[in-house]
């Protein structure tokens, strides 16, 4: 129990000192996040947008194939993402294992179907009316597109929210196509992990009090955003 | 002449027709009115004419242009017409950025259009509404605020949907107003669907009475007194329908044999018909007259009911007429249950059709 609190002591202490280390691995960590999240909006918003406007066959069921998705293992996109980076794989040239860009890239994967599924979700959340609407008022395809967009953007916010989410929080892609090297891949989720181990409690309760704390933060705007 | 034609339009919803054969020419600045029951395609109708929804079969032609698959030219064409929807729906935001987005959508500048949105809003019973959140309105509110948003763009089309269904007395008061107002100035052509016929007469210069097809299309006075069919006859209400067989005996004369009576009419439809006279133009006396109408049938009074005004009165004839009487009338003549009394119309106020 001593030993517990006496972690939970030393976190704190870690944390309010600004410990060079614990703000260089946070710092890595929402780095990585935010360049996956955005790559990965920049993608999926837009292709989320295009199966909702297009009608085509078997339009069902890739909505469903990417809602299954969403629980894509993190183990498994890191298996697929290494077995495509590395020296042997298709994408070996790009030298992208163990390298920040390569835990992008695996991260961005993980989070497409979450961002598209909801992107999708939220289209069609929004009154078919809207889009007669728009288009009754003038509106080209793409101003209809954009008209929708904006009814559905709470929707879109949280789509991107819960992207972000995952790929903070995930550590299968981190640890297999990062590999935790100090100063360079090593972010929050894979230092716990491995530190943890090691029995360096302090350590690991810090980073975990700041995920939670960006947790938070990440609640407290998409709830902000909502109330709008 | 700049107007807009609906050429042989069809609509199938799986496989079922909704819309036959519609045909319609629209000169600039007249209004014509749709009317039909629940169902019978006005809606769709107004959808395919502001190509919302592309018909099956048939054209649309606006100023001689055949408003062709081309995206550019659909959505040209779209952005000359106004719509209102039967159901009133905003968009998200202010009502300020409802009224403004076709105008944002056209890229004119909002700035110099101010003053128009406040008088729109003024004559709409809106006035400082501008900056209020559009969703927390009531749905009549809601729908004067789709008439401002399709009216600010000054449409050469004005398209509407049932525009006062289901609202408030004061909204329906308001819309129906601003139509009258946009009417009068001659400029702007109306399309509109409703149920309401009184509506459609007092706003529609022509009106098309359409049950899947046009079933009639003529001046509302035309309509109501002389219903081509069975069908208008009955949704227009028309009293008095009775079948017969109807045989020309002189030039402008024609018999229509009912099982126990005739009746003389100055159509020159003949065959199996169906015949209708308007309760207003019949005339009653408690005994037998000369007089110039040809026709003049004796029966007993079935029943009466007060209808507030006027006293509906059915009688028996061999058929059953209603009629419709003034109090005074009504006493004067001391009618009562098995009355005897007179029918008098003229032959020319009989309605024949097939």
């Amino acid at each position: 129990m001593n030993e517990i609190l006496n972690g939970l002591i030393q976190a704190i202490e870690l944390i309010v000192k600004c410990d060079p280390e614990v703000m260089s691995i946070t710092l890595r960590t929402l780095e990585i996040t935010f360049t996956s999240t955005l790559i990965g909006v920049l993608i999926a918003i837009p292709i989320g947008g295009l199966i909702y406007f297009k009608n085509f066959t078997g339009k069902r069921s890739l909505v469903n194939l990417i809602q299954t998705l969403y629980s894509l293992p993190t183990v498994l996109v890191g298996l697929l993402v290494f077995l495509l980076i590395s020296n042997e794989g298709p994408l070996g040239n790009f030298q992208l294992l163990f390298t920040p860009g390569g835990m992008i890239q695996g991260q961005t994967i993980l989070i497409l179907p979450i961002i598209t599924g909801f992107t999708i979700t939220g289209l069609y959340g929004v009154k078919s009316e809207i889009k007669d609407l728009a288009l009754s008022l003038g509106a080209s395809d793409f101003q209809t597109i954009h008209t929708l967009m904006k009814e559905a953007k709470y929707a879109l916010y949280a789509a991107v929210i819960l992207g972000f989410g995952r790929a903070i929080s995930e550590v299968g892609v981190a640890l297999m196509i990062g590999g935790n090297i100090r100063g360079f891949t090593r972010v929050i989720t894979t230092t716990m992990s491995l530190e943890t181990a090691k029995g360096n409690l302090e350590l690991s309760i810090a980073l975990g009090i700041i995920l939670l704390g960006i947790s938070l933060l990440i609640n407290l705007a998409l709830n902000h955003f909502q109330e709008k | 002449m700049s107007e807009l034609k609906i050429e042989n339009i069809n609509k199938l919803y799986d496989g079922k027709l909704i819309l036959e054969d519609i045909n319609l020419i629209i000169k600039k600045g007249t209004s014509l009115g749709i009317i039909g029951p629940t169902g019978c395609g006005k809606t769709t109708l107004l959808r395919i004419v502001d190509q919302i929804e592309m018909p099956s079969q048939g054209k649309i032609y606006y100023n001689n242009i055949e408003i062709s698959k081309s995206k550019n030219i659909i959505r040209d064409y779209r952005r000359k017409i106004g719509m209102v929807f039967q159901k009133p729906v905003v968009f998200k935001g202010t009502v300020l950025e409802n009224i403004e987005y076709g105008l944002k959508i056209r890229g004119i500048d909002t700035n110099s259009t101010q003053p128009k949105i406040k008088e729109l809003l003024r004559s709409l019973g809106l006035e400082g509404y501008e900056h209020r959140k559009a969703s927390t309105l009531s749905g009549g509110e809601t729908q004067r605020i789709a008439l401002a948003r399709a009216l600010i763009i000054e449409p050469e089309i004005l398209i509407l949907d049932e525009p006062t269904a289901n609202l408030d007395p004061l909204s329906t008061e308001k819309i129906e107003y601003m139509i009258d107002e946009i009417r009068k100035k001659n400029k702007t052509t109306i399309i509109m669907a409703t149920h309401n016929l009184i509506q459609g007469q007092c706003l529609c210069d022509e009106i098309a009475i359409i049950n899947n097809r046009i079933q009639q299309i003529g001046k509302p006075e035309e309509i109501f007194r002389k219903p081509e069919n069975i069908f208008v006859a009955e949704f227009v209400g028309t009293k008095n329908i009775i079948k017969g067989n109807a045989q020309k005996i002189e030039d402008n004369l024609t018999l229509i044999r009912i099982e126990d009576i005739n009746v003389y009419s100055t159509s020159s439809i003949e065959g199996n018909v169906y015949m209708s006279i308007r309760p207003e133009d019949i005339t009653i006396s408690r005994s037998k007259t000369i007089i110039t109408g040809l026709n003049n049938l004796n029966g007993y009074v079935k029943g009466f009911l007060d209808i507030g005004t006027f006293i509906k009165v059915d009688v028996d004839v061999g058929e059953i007429f209603t009629i419709y009487l003034t109090r005074k009338t009504f006493f004067d003549l001391q009618i009562s249950l098995e009355s005897n009394i007179w029918l008098q119309f003229k032959a020319s106020s009989v309605n024949v059709f097939k």
